[in-house]
């Protein structure tokens, strides 16, 4: 990169960094030459700016992190500068500095959140202990530490006590990360380093967690750098954006700068990609290609070879940084084009990047299947799984899990449902009970009419066969890897299911059918992919392998349990595009499940499906997607609303959060009445004794169902006490708890 | 409350684990064909015994009346069992417990300091094999450790025995107690009953090199672990950080393997205290199967068997305070 010290400091004279990181490189010693995971970075981070990082999987992001803690991992090497301006005092050079003065500056100045919240913690400690040995480490005065400690955690909305008298895997994922984030404050330092800090959470949590820092921040002055993959959501919190690609920042500005125009080809691409509840889905688009090696980044421009504005001096010259204004720095030498190369809206007339698939992404509406058979009908569904008990424990009943508690839901033919919630919600055991994976402990599942527990049992009328509904009935799982057997080559994974169910073909013609269908899923050359193992295939290219078999036994509705969710943002269009593809091509139905709304929004736009909200084993709402999205009815598909992060920076960032308990509440032990009682900013007394039924909204969707007593008219709801403690300083202090329906 | 139901459970398992070990050796010794019953009245018939007084003999011997039918005698071998009596030794001529009360000690001598010491070594080992990962210590010990993984024991018993003792003479070829010595709390005999067993103790912690084996690949797979990266950053110190986060959570599952160890170190022990001529539990069983004296044996069989469940149930009891996601599996909340 060519970056000259004074262009930068030129523009930024005015500022207050307290990090600064010039020339830093971290890079490993690999047999096939230096792989370089941070190259030659430069970056200020301004005193008390959220600053988001963004990037996808092998953008070099987690090393940006561990740089500024000097804490790269072994046989990592780094260099360059990276000053630490403490405000009050001299700056430090972190690289040189002594043990003693690292110990200090890890965190009492500067402390991190990783990802793996789950495991960041001794599974054999409680969580007091990992708060005391801190404050000891760092001597500290543990009494007033923990005082400290508390009060942290309590404005993350943890029973303090309780968490700190846990043991790690005695908490939720949620919990774990707010504890995680509560120690790295406990020796309030100045800057908070976040490393995909919520990743691994629902949505809900995401949000809830997201609109807590920004309390954190404010109390506790702190700077905060949030690196994620996920642009939207720091899109919430962030003063400045800088994205990274291939290793180095390609653009950072002010955040709005950067959503509503980005000057860099591949920022603008990457907005595209991501699915979200507002662009229309015509404008979505993956990135195509893939991000380079580090051991072999391409020459010039890193990005090039994807960029579609690329020409000969992108090839031979790296581009620097041009000051865009207002802050704004760019890596491209083309970036007072890049609006019109790639403009953020309808993209069909634009040269250089119409592609075959522009025609095809479009939306259809949802039919209305009254009338219609379904294919798979599930009355009443309950699951209910009792915890493990041993032989000596007959006293008394074990705690049950409802895990699917009545549930209702047709499937027709060409229908695509996908199914929303957070985790723990039934989602993955209502699916698995659709296919025939998992028997239900109550209610009925019906294939084209017929019990497919009575058929398995052998009471049926014999129409139809077991393993005729075991073959109809697919499910792609969400790890791909460990549904594809490792031993097995590519080309007999995909020609067994041929060989059962087709024995016509002879071996030439399995071997034909595979091959055009690796190719059309973008699998070339065939022949080079047919032979290989699963091992040797990147998670979409397994994800695809995984879809091809289920596909090629021909079923009638596949279950696609989160498949996109293990993929990287740019990627998840395409690999959602091909899923629709083949639904379209193989006329089969689908039952997807995302925790992700706008995901699911995605899908059930562009197919005329429907998308199903459940809440602990309860199906909340369920309708075509537009009523879904723009016309909630229950209000826990609100909030699932308000924690789909937005691209829009003119919306009005961090509203208040419609919930008011951040956390779900016990499966074995559900609230009574309504059981979002607990946490619906609407709640009234009638919520905690009765439990409302299944109400059609009051939309011209005849689909479009819920489970609130707000969309019955004349229901004694409206006329029922609040209990909604509107004095307690709670999560949501300024939900609108009127008395009268909002619609009167 | 639910950890007590567990706690329960276990005991129910090691108490009918027991009881189908003793009645195992009812079985055996009732009711097997050629069973050792009919065969030792027999051997006494053959001695001119008159009949009568033969059965009489060996229901005292077995604690089996063998002309009660046989759930009676079933009821009584159990209440005898339950009681502390098993039997007399035809060989000896002594009683079956006070033989085990003697002897067993000894084992248990020998099989603690050699399980503590393999222990303690391999670990130590292991954890340094971890830390230099791929370094010449490492390469060599781990060849070390799946050689000595693949000797039998007691052939690598013999080896020791023939050089140690017959080639070298640094210890005594057999025995367990200095002879000539009057026991007591005295220098020359404890020094001489640790000389006695040094070699037997020594040969089962050289075949346990797979100790430290499996130490080092904990050892490894929590050097990897998000929370030891975490606790450097958060400045803990290196003694806290190698004996609370990665020899805790290394030992864990070794733990288990240390008692279930136990158990096969008593069941090696039958062998290597033929070799050795140490007279412990062991020993006497063995040479109790060669005099045919099936009271010591059943007797021998009962009590090593039980001490492994026994092990067991310990193990099994006391993992929850090292591990506390182990306790009370049922109450993991949400
Ligand atoms: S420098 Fe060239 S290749 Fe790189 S992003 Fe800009 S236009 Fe594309
Ligand atoms: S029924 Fe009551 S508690 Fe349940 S969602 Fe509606 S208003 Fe909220």
């Amino acid at each position: 990169m060519t970056v000259s010290e004074t262009d930068y400091e030129r523009t930024v004279a005015h500022s207050d960094p307290i990090l600064q990181m010039r020339d830093t490189t971290v890079s490993f010693d690999m047999e096939r030459g230096e792989s370089r995971v941070l190259d030659n970075v430069d970056m200020d981070i301004e005193r008390n700016e959220v600053l988001g990082v963004v990037g996808e999987s092998g953008s070099g992001k987690s090393m940006f992190a561990s740089a500024l803690l000097d804490a790269v991992v072994d046989p990592g090497y780094l260099r360059g500068d990276i000053t630490y301006n403490p405000g009050d005092g001299e700056s430090v050079d972190v690289l040189e500095m002594s043990k003693r003065e690292r110990k200090q500056y890890r965190w009492e100045e500067v402390s991190m959140v990783f990802q793996g919240a789950m495991s960041s913690f001794n599974p054999v400690r409680d969580i007091e202990t990992h708060f005391v040995e801190t404050l000891e480490a760092h001597d500290y005065d543990v009494r007033e530490g923990m005082q400290r400690a508390k009060q942290i955690l309590s404005d993350l909305y943890l029973d303090a006590e309780r968490v700190l008298d846990s043991y790690p895997h005695e908490l939720s994922g949620g919990m774990k990360q707010r504890a995680l984030i509560a120690l790295s404050l406990v020796l309030e330092p100045e800057v908070l380093v976040m490393d995909e800090p919520t990743a691994a959470l629902d949505l809900l949590m995401q949000r809830s967690i997201i609109s807590l820092l920004e309390n954190l921040k404010e109390r506790y002055d702190l700077t905060i750098v949030f690196i994620t993959h996920d642009l939207p959501l720091v899109a919430d919190i962030a003063d400045r954006v800088g994205v990274l690609y291939a290793f180095e920042f390609v653009e950072l500005g002010p955040t709005e700068e950067i959503l509503e125009d980005a000057a860099h080809p591949y920022t603008r691409m990457l907005l595209k990609s991501t699915p979200n509840l507002e662009s229309s889905i015509e404008n979505m688009r993956p990135v195509e290609g893939s991000a380079p090696d580090p051991v072999n980044v391409p020459e010039g421009c890193s990005f090039h070879p994807r960029c579609p504005l690329a020409d000969e001096e992108c090839i031979d010259v790296d581009p620097g940084p041009y000051d865009a204004g207002e802050g704004r720095f760019v890596h491209c030498h083309h970036w007072e084009h890049s609006a019109e190369e790639i403009p953020m809206e309808d993209a069909s007339e634009t040269a250089g990047l119409a592609d075959e698939g522009v025609e095809s992404r479009s939306t259809k509406p949802t039919p209305d299947h009254e009338g219609e058979e379904p294919v798979l009908s599930m009355q009443d569904v309950e699951v209910h799984f009792e915890k493990d008990t041993g032989f000596m424990d007959f006293f008394g009943d074990p705690p049950a899990v409802k895990a699917v508690d009545g549930i209702d839901l047709d499937i027709y033919e060409n229908d695509v449902v996908v199914l929303v919630g957070e985790s723990g919600c039934g989602k993955t055991t209502l699916g698995k009970t659709a296919v025939g994976l998992q028997r239900p402990t109550g209610g009925s599942v019906e294939y084209r009419g017929d019990d497919i527990w009575k058929v398995r049992d052998g009471d049926g009328d014999g129409s139809v066969s077991w393993g005729h509904i075991r073959r109809s009935l697919q499910i792609v799982h969400q790890d791909p890897g460990s549904a594809l057997n490792p031993h097995r080559r590519n080309s007999k994974i995909l020609e067994a299911p041929l060989k059962r169910w087709h024995d016509e073909l002879d071996g030439n013609d399995r071997r034909q059918r595979v091959m055009s269908m690796l190719e059309h899923v973008g699998m070339t050359p065939p022949e080079d992919y047919y032979e290989r193992y699963p091992h040797q295939l990147s998670g979409g290219e397994q994800q695809r392998v995984a879809l091809i078999r289920a596909m090629l036994m021909n079923p009638e509705v596949i279950l696609a349990d989160e498949p996109v969710s293990a993929l990287d943002v740019s990627l998840r269009v395409e690999m959602m595009d091909l899923l629709i593809e083949l639904q379209e091509m193989f006329d089969t139905s689908y039952l997807f499940i995302s925790h992700d709304l706008a995901n699911a929004r995605y899908i059930a736009e562009r197919t005329g499906g429907r998308i199903g909200v459940l809440y602990l084993g309860e199906l909340v709402e369920i309708g075509p997607p537009e009523q879904v999205i723009n016309n909630p009815q229950h209000p826990y598909t609100q909030a699932l609303r308000w924690a789909t992060p937005e691209l829009d920076p003119a919306e009005e960032r961090a509203e208040e959060s419609p919930i008011r308990e951040i956390d779900v509440p016990d499966p074995t032990n559900p609230p009574s009445g309504c059981r979002y009682h607990t946490r619906c900013p609407e709640a009234r007394e009638v919520c905690t004794e009765q439990t409302p039924e299944s109400y059609s909204a009051d939309t011209d969707a005849p689909s479009h169902r819920g489970t609130c007593f707000r969309m019955v008219d004349d229901h004694e709801y409206w006329h029922s006490e609040s209990i909604v403690d509107e004095s307690k300083d709670s999560f949501d202090s300024a939900a609108d708890t009127g008395t009268a329906p909002s619609d009167d | 409350m639910v950890n007590i139901d567990w706690r329960l459970r276990r005991l129910g398992q090691t108490a009918f684990t027991a009881w189908a070990v003793i009645t195992l050796s009812f079985v055996i010794v009732r009711m097997m064909p050629g069973n050792p019953m009919g065969a030792m009245i027999q051997q006494l018939e053959r001695r001119g015994m008159d009949p009568v007084r033969a059965r009489q003999l060996v229901e005292l011997r077995l604690s089996i009346d063998p002309t009660k039918p046989i759930p009676a005698a079933y009821v009584d071998y159990m209440v005898n069992m339950v009681q502390g009596n098993l039997g007399q030794s035809v060989y000896y001529q002594e009683s079956v417990v006070d033989i085990i009360a003697q002897s067993l000690p000894w084992t248990l001598f020998v099989l603690s300091w050699a399980t503590f010491i393999s222990f303690f070594i391999g670990i130590s080992v292991g954890a340094l094999m971890a830390y230099w990962e791929g370094g010449k210590l490492d390469v060599g010990l781990t060849s070390w450790a799946i050689l000595m993984g693949s000797i039998p024991f007691y052939v690598l018993a013999i080896m020791l025995l023939i050089f140690m003792s017959y080639r070298w003479g640094f210890f005594p070829t057999g025995g367990k107690r200095p002879t000539g010595i009057e026991p007591g709390l005295t220098w020359p005999f404890i020094s001489g009953v640790i000389h006695h067993a040094a070699l037997p103790i020594l040969s089962m912690i050289v075949a346990s090199g797979v100790a430290s084996l499996g130490m080092r690949g904990n050892a490894i797979r929590v050097l990897g672990e998000d929370y030891l990266r975490v606790a450097r950053l958060r400045g803990l110190s290196d003694v806290t950080i190698s004996t609370q986060y990665v020899a805790r959570n290394a030992i864990l599952p070794m733990y288990t393997t240390l008692l279930i160890g136990i158990g096969e170190m008593f069941g090696g022990s039958i062998v290597l205290e033929q070799v050795f001529q140490y007279r412990g539990v062991g020993w006497y069983m063995l040479s109790a199967t060669y005099q045919r004296d099936y009271p010591l044996m059943m007797g021998g069989f009962v009590v090593i068997t039980l001490a492994v469940v026994i092990a067991l149930l310990i193990a099994d009891l006391t993992y929850g305070y090292l591990d506390p996601r182990a306790r009370g599996q049922e109450s993991e909340s949400y």
